[in-house]
């Protein structure tokens, strides 16, 4: 029999190698020195001509137009078929045609860097890819990750057999999420690199080439993939944090039911994301004071946790700083110049080269430190607001009488409605009113 | 007639059908999976192991092609395995992307098949009843309260564990090159400090005889000739030696003379000058080493210029082109700050080829390079500092030149050499020294800007100037010696001669003073200790039994000098 485990295994194991195969590297030019051949230009690489702005305007067309799609099969046409189909072409477009770039999740970057950087020009489309999604989420919930994210798509085609993550461990791993997406911010903002980018784990598949690393873990995430479906949404994602955020307040959210739940506890396994929350029963009595004076402790908790995080977050701008370019170079150089380290790098070579002053390059190094500082107190304040927030709602009794897509975590990918006996009613009745319209076209 | 009963039956075993067929795709696309990966695998170990072994072979080979330029078998061979190379790298190349490309398609394959096939085996959802719904509730709670403080704890020990990382401050940084004083108590380039040749340290041995071993501390033979001469910091000494196949840099650790290490410097880019001939007299390693304390650095008249690290390492060599110099190029390097100064003068003035070169020392990489309007020379440039701003001092035909040595940008220049310039410039008394062999000495302010000729020169002499040797000066008193033996003294406020002593014998060396005495090594090896007077006055005569053509370096209690085979170091044996 076909066991899925091995399968699996197999899988994870060729699409590892896979990615080795990929990183293989390309061979150095040859040496022509004394028989004065001329290398063949490297214009080409150089003289790369913009891609042209229609392009980008059709990409934000696409966009809209996918985005209206998603929203309209998950909420009106209910049909996780069509779902499907949408995520599988914008896959295609945006991951392996436009190569993953632009998209949202990168965007916050640039718009985190324009803010900060007056000097760097962030493009119409790059604001667009970041608001609409945003803007649609705010309407309909995430239909963004459930049809047109390539990041999700890629993830979603291989869920296999998922296994279901406790949602206390959940909430706790979603802190990875709001780590990723302060510190995404903070780097970008300092310029010192657009991490998501940089760490982006599924670039390299849509570009079909990569380094061997990212291709690697992008290969695990993938086999990860199989048994926790969309990790990556779910636990690390940083757009993601601001899509729950949204989300929780959009005008029309996903339903499982068509109708009323009769809460016959068929979808209740059935969402792979444990996006479904279940009717809650009437919390006990006892230990009531105790919950409240603990809520009550908690509460206190939540200043004392944001400024230590913030103390945290500055004391490690050394740490932070090493991200910028400037700062490494200032350090590599440091400890060159200390004769801590005797061999140089290209980037050191090229900096000595230029014969600027090494105390300019500290100079400036030292800045940037002072940015990571106050960005880390920023950042630390920010991580301990979340970790706070998530030690209280635990503690806050909230009542639910149905079963429910929770709208913060529902990726609307439209798998529950099918579990519905109410949307089978609707999809027989439909079909009934197609079959009677046929008749009445005969 | 059908019944509703048959056509769930024929739907299921449809079903059943759709599912093998979706099972078998999978399989299918399994195996397929799997032999693709193998082979991508082993393309990818051939290009990991296989290649750079062979690519190791092929190094090997360029570096013997040095040795035998002439080998149009080895050039055959070389030429063979770099075409193999190449060619089945990109063999490999576009295996490994067709491969990863099949490799890709068959594993969509099997994923759609799997995935077909559990659509087709789809269950049905089996509602649990929970027994005790509170204490799930509560114990949920609970357990999201306890692994956020856990996922705090980790975090907290991150924190705890990159704050603990060494601090690097740059505040405290500023100074991270060699202060004054370090370059004072160390003898780090020909001369010296500043190429003055003062010895730092009074306390210099006055006798010893090479022959009987007084007070020679140590003898170690030099494994190549070279005219050049030692450097010291702290307790190495180093050295250049070469002859036509070879160029050396030999490190001495200067408490046992023992030859610590020894390092080729090789170049494949100076293949071609392994016929170069050099004019006897200079040598094939006339350039004295110059170093900052942490690495050494070195030139040969190949063009060859190089950097080790103390324990011999080589961390960088360049190839700067084979200067075309009559006499062979013999310039010392001089060290400013991360920058190797190098004086490339060369071929005529109108050839347009002289320049000053600017290496960084930790990279080899070029920071700046000025364009000289001079022919060859054979003079060391020196770096002083007046008036807290540092001044290169250069000297070629017809020029005195000053450079910003940290940008090359001229300061000033004085016209007053001619041909075949060798001594070397020094700075003594507010005044720049130079000497236009056998015709003048000239002192020179050195301040102002472009062409100071008019302006600028204090005084002139012309007694006695010497041809090889670089003169000495206390700051009040400057000491020219001819190569032929003659030794005079000037004054150095107004150029007045105030004696004149002939010492019968010939120097190549030039003279160094310690405190007040001055120390005069012949190129018999004899050295000749005069006091710094109103008359020359002798106080000792030392032999060292060994001819010597490099000048003496001196360090705390000690004197290094280069004899034709030996290094000596002369000091108190106890
Ligand atoms: S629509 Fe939402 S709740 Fe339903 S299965 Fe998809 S993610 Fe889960």
């Amino acid at each position: 029999m076909l066991r899925f485990g091995h399968i699996s295994i197999c899988i994870f194991i060729s699409i590892v190698l896979c990615g080795v195969v990929f990183g293989a590297e390309r061979f150095p030019p040859p040496d022509f020195d004394e028989s004065g051949h001329e290398l063949p230009s490297t214009d080409y690489i150089t003289n790369i001509t913009p891609r042209h702005t229609i392009y980008n305007y059709l990409d934000v067309a696409v966009l809209v137009a996918a985005l209206s799609l998603s929203s309209w099969f998950v909420l009106k046409k209910r049909s996780r078929r069509s779902v499907f189909i949408l995520m599988v072409f914008s896959l295609v477009y945006f991951g392996f045609w436009r190569k993953g770039c632009i998209c949202p999740i990168g965007a916050i970057q640039n718009f985190s860097l324009s803010i900060f950087d007056h000097n760097y020009a962030l493009s119409v489309t790059a604001i667009l890819f970041l608001i609409l999604p945003l803007i649609f989420t705010l309407f309909f919930g995430r239909t963004f990750c459930a049809g047109v994210c390539p990041l999700g798509a890629i993830q979603d085609l291989v869920v296999l057999r998922p296994i279901k993550v406790p949602s206390w461990l959940e909430s706790s791993l979603r802190l990875f999420a709001y780590i990723y997406l302060a510190a995404a911010i903070l780097f970008a903002a300092t310029g010192s690199a657009f991490i998501i980018c940089r760490y982006d784990l599924f670039i390299s598949f849509f570009r079909l080439s990569g380094h061997l690393n990212m291709l690697i873990l992008g290969c695990c995430f993938l086999v990860i993939g199989m048994f926790v479906a969309r990790p990556y949404c779910r636990f690390i994602c940083p757009y993601g944090v601001i899509l729950r955020q949204l989300s929780r307040l959009s005008k029309w959210k996903v339903t499982i039911t068509p109708d009323d739940c009769i809460k016959c506890k068929l979808c209740e396994d059935s969402c792979p994301f444990g996006a479904i929350t279940k009717p809650t029963v009437e919390w006990p009595q006892i230990g009531y004071t105790k919950s409240r004076k603990l809520l009550a402790l908690l509460i206190l908790l939540l200043p004392v946790l944001i400024f230590l995080g913030g103390f945290g977050g500055s004391s490690l701008n050394r740490s932070w700083s090493r991200m910028h370019a400037t700062v490494r170079l200032a350090e590599r150089i440091y400890l060159e110049n200390q004769g801590l380290l005797s061999e140089t790098t290209d980037a050191s070579s090229a900096f000595r080269a230029t014969g600027e002053p090494i105390e300019d390059l500290y100079d400036q190094a030292s800045v940037i430190r002072k940015q990571f500082k106050f960005g880390g107190w920023l950042l630390g304040s920010f991580i301990g607001l979340v970790a706070g927030l998530k030690l209280i709602i635990p503690s806050i009794r909230r009542q639910r009488t149905d079963f429910q897509a929770d709208s913060a975590s529902c990726l609307a990918c439209g798998r529950c409605f099918k579990y519905c006996p109410k949307e089978q009613v609707r999809l027989k009745s439909l079909s009934e009113k197609q079959e009677i319209a046929d008749d009445d076209k005969i | 007639m059908t019944t509703k009963y048959d056509n769930q039956n024929s739907d299921k075993s449809m079903k059943a059908s759709w599912y093998e067929a979706a099972k078998g795709g999978a399989v299918v696309a399994g195996v397929f999976s799997v032999i693709i990966l193998g082979l991508l695998v082993l393309n990818y170990l051939q290009k990991e192991l296989l290649d750079p072994v062979r690519a190791e072979r092929l190094e090997n080979l360029k570096v013997t092609l040095i040795e035998q330029p002439k080998n149009e078998q080895l050039i055959n061979t070389i030429r063979e395995l770099d075409l193999q190379l190449r060619k089945d790298k990109i063999r490999r190349l576009q295996f490994s992307q067709k491969g990863g490309l099949l490799l890709l398609g068959a594993v969509g394959v099997f994923l759609i098949g799997i995935k077909s096939a559990k659509a087709f085996k789809a269950k049905l959802p089996h509602p649990t009843a929970v027994t005790d719904q509170q204490a799930r509730q509560i114990r949920q709670a609970i357990l999201a309260r306890w692994v956020t403080v856990a996922s705090l704890a980790v975090l907290v020990l991150a924190v705890l564990f990159f704050i603990n990382t060494p601090p690097i401050d740059f505040a405290g940084a500023v100074s991270s090159y060699l202060s004054d004083e370090e370059i004072a108590k160390n003898w780090a380039s020909f001369r010296g400090p500043q190429g003055s040749g003062i010895s730092a340290y009074t306390n210099i041995p006055t006798k010893w005889d090479g022959k009987s071993g007084e007070s020679i501390i140590w003898k170690t033979a030099v494994p190549l000739p070279g005219h050049n001469s030692p450097v010291v910091w702290g307790d190495r000494v180093f050295l250049t030696g070469a002859n036509k196949q070879k160029r050396q840099v030999y490190c001495f650790d200067a408490i046992s003379g023992k030859l610590l290490w020894q390092a080729d410097m090789i170049n494949p880019a100076s293949a071609a000058d392994k016929t170069l001939d050099m004019y006897e007299d200079t040598g094939y390693a006339a350039s004295t080493v110059a170093t900052d304390g942490r690495r050494v650095c070195a030139i040969f008249p190949t063009g060859d210029v190089g950097c080790f690290d103390f324990e011999g390492k080589k961390l960088w060599s360049r190839n700067l082109g084979t200067p075309d110099s009559m006499y062979g190029y013999a310039s010392s390097l001089a060290m400013y700050q991360n920058l190797l100064l190098i004086q490339y003068d060369q071929a005529t003035a109108d050839d347009n080829k002289s320049k000053m070169i600017a290496l960084d020392t930790f990279s080899g990489a070029t920071v700046w390079e000025t364009k000289r309007p001079v022919p060859g020379s054979w003079t060391s440039p020196i770096v002083i500092k007046i008036g807290g701003q540092s001044q290169l001092i250069t000297c070629a035909e017809p020029w005195v030149i000053a450079y910003n040595p940290s940008n090359g940008v001229e300061l000033w220049r004085v016209e007053c050499l001619g041909t075949d310039v060798a001594p070397s410039p020094i700075y003594a008394g507010g005044l720049i020294f130079g000497i236009h062999s056998y015709n003048s000495l000239v002192a020179i302010k050195p301040t102002g800007q472009g062409d100071v000729t008019k302006t600028h020169i204090a005084w002139k002499a012309a007694d006695n100037i010497p041809d090889i040797c670089s003169p000495v000066s206390n700051g009040k008193l400057i000491f020219l010696l001819e190569s032929y033996g003659k030794l005079t003294c000037y004054n150095v406020s107004d150029g007045t001669k105030l004696w004149e002593e002939d010492l019968k014998t010939s120097f190549t060396s030039s003279p160094s003073l310690v405190g007040d005495r001055l120390y005069l090594l012949s190129e018999k090896g004899i050295m000749s200790i005069a006091k710094v007077g109103s008359e020359y006055t002798e106080v000792a005569k030392s032999s060292l039994g060994e001819k010597c053509y490099a000048s003496p370096a001196f360090s705390d209690g000690r004197i290094y000098i280069r004899g034709v085979e030996n290094l000596y170091c002369i000091g108190d044996k106890n």
